[in-house]
């Protein structure tokens, strides 16, 4: 029986070639040895991004977008399908920490510099997915139509309207009617199911390839030609795995012991297009945002300034050309990251409490 | 010259620059937005029943879906009939009726605007449209468009 696997496995190993391609992906793949937990951001985007798909796939199931049915059907799953609360759950809060892990996985990169020459492209990448990851999870925020889904959509979209000239067009094709409605949801579901997904798959391929073509970045301060190299299996796998597992461990602790931080009470009331609740706010990633334009006092400039923000972001590694990675050797550009990582949570606490 | 094999390779880009912008008009024409239906002349609430006028004896305000499915507000101030747009300048919360301050109050932003809809504070910033709003024969709201 052995002899029997055995030989069918050499058959489909010599017209595939999947053990060349394992040794090449995995046991002869040589990283640095001195990578550190920052490295294993990545890693856990995937396992994210995964956790996602599954967890979605299995929620389309019953989930019906139809306007009169979205929150019925969610209910429905959440309180009469075995296990429905939990993949529910799951999904809502790996959104939340997907998010959170993007935002270290940036912020690791500007620190130590990881985005300068030769790997531009990757960071580049890196940023059209992380506006990406933003809209799925707005696309996807709409989709229980319920009270927050339904004021976070429209206050979100009006914002384009903003745009001189153009914006309440943009608005009007965005949501497909003036006003968020049937139109709107079956947008939102298209492009959170389908179009917005495929789209990341398909950035995260080419982040991956480019990281392959260039290597893994060591760290700062060290020289990579001189640094030992280590296989990425078993070496880099175990680190993966062991910030994995206490990624688990703490969405674990979320799904079961903090479920109302997914779920405010203006997410458990269905979408009432006639009545604004009294303290809605959006989710903790777009709290800056949000406080932002309460703040800046026209409308246009408060997105024009964000977006300015976006495009530097896009843009840096042309911007900051010097080849100096160590943090404590760029005291201009650390300070600057550091004020803007300060003002981004103040502006976030200031929100969540104004 | 052009060469034959650069006359080619311009003619299957032309062609398949030509078969991509046939799939394009489809595809605007089924995503272009569409049109409210408009025409309704009376307060309606969400089930799309008339909304009676007599409401605004018991509450200060009342909200519903005017012209063009527009959400209005209806206030009863100073025992005069107001209608204006209940949807912020902002970003397109509903506003809320003060009755104690006599302000409409934005709760996504916390803009205000005063009886007569006018922004006073906060970020919106144009005042709420106003509606001509009447009580017509069967005790209903009837709205039409332009100022009171």
């Amino acid at each position: 029986m052995k002899g029997l696997i055995l030989g069918v496995w050499r058959w489909v190993d010599e017209r595939t070639q999947i053990s060349r391609v394992v040794r090449a992906t995995l046991t002869e793949y040589m990283v640095p040895a001195n990578l550190n937990f920052w490295y294993t951001m990545g890693s856990l985007l995937i396992a994210c991004f995964v956790i996602q798909i599954v967890t979605g796939i299995l929620l389309l199931i019953y989930y019906v977008p139809e306007t009169s049915k979205a929150f019925e059907s969610v209910k429905f799953i959440t309180s009469a399908v075995p296990f429905g609360w939990l993949i529910r759950r799951l999904h809502a809060m790996t959104a939340n920490l997907f998010v959170l892990v993007l935002f270290l996985h940036m912020l690791s990169t500007l620190y130590m510099g990881s985005y300068k020459k030769p790997r531009e492209i990757q960071w580049m990448t890196g940023v059209i997915l992380f506006g990406l990851v933003l809209t799925e999870a707005l696309s996807g925020y709409l989709l229980p139509w319920s009270q927050l889904s339904y004021w976070a959509t429209t206050v979100a979209t009006n914002a384009i309207g903003s745009i001189p000239k153009i914006g309440d067009m943009l608005v009007v094709w965005v949501r497909g009617t003036p006003k968020v409605s049937q139109f709107t949801l079956g947008r939102f579901f298209a492009m959170h199911v389908s179009l917005i997904p495929f789209t990341i798959l398909m950035f995260i391929a080419i982040h991956l390839l480019f990281m392959r073509l260039t290597g893994i970045s060591a760290p700062p301060g060290t020289d990579k030609s001189k640094v030992a190299k280590v296989p990425f299996f078993p070496h880099m796998v175990s680190e993966d795995l062991t910030s994995l597992f206490i990624f688990l461990a703490a969405l674990t602790l979320l799904v079961f012991f903090f479920p109302q931080f997914a779920f405010p009470p203006d997410a458990l009331e269905p979408a009432n297009p006639l009545q604004t609740p009294a303290h809605i706010k959006p989710e903790w990633y777009f709290l800056a945002n949000y406080q932002a334009l309460k703040l800046v006092p026209n409308e246009f400039l408060g997105i024009l300034l964000q977006l300015v923000v976006g495009v530097i972001l896009f843009f840096l590694p042309f911007l900051d050309r010097s080849p100096e990675r160590r943090p404590l050797k760029r005291p201009v550009f650390t300070t600057l990251v550091t004020l803007g990582l300060l003002a981004y949570i103040a502006l976030a606490v200031w929100g969540h409490y104004s | 010259m052009t060469t034959r094999r650069g006359f080619l390779q311009r003619l299957v880009g032309v062609f398949a620059g030509l078969t991509g912008l046939s799939f394009l008009g489809p595809v605007v024409a089924y995503l272009a937005p569409k049109k409210e239906k408009g025409g309704r002349k009376i307060l309606l609430d969400p089930n799309g029943s008339p909304v009676k006028a007599d409401i605004l004896n018991k509450e200060p305000s009342v909200v519903g879906f005017g012209i063009n499915g527009e959400p209005t507000i209806v206030i009863k101030y100073e025992g005069e009939l107001r209608a204006f747009s209940a949807v912020c300048t902002h970003l397109g919360c509903l506003v809320k009726w003060k009755p104690a301050k006599a302000e409409f109050f934005c709760p996504c932003h916390a803009g205000r605007f005063d009886a007569n809809g006018v922004n006073i504070a906060g970020p919106p910033p144009e005042p709420l449209p106003r509606y001509r709003v009447y009580v017509t024969g069967d005790n209903l709201l009837g709205l039409e468009e332009g100022k009171a």
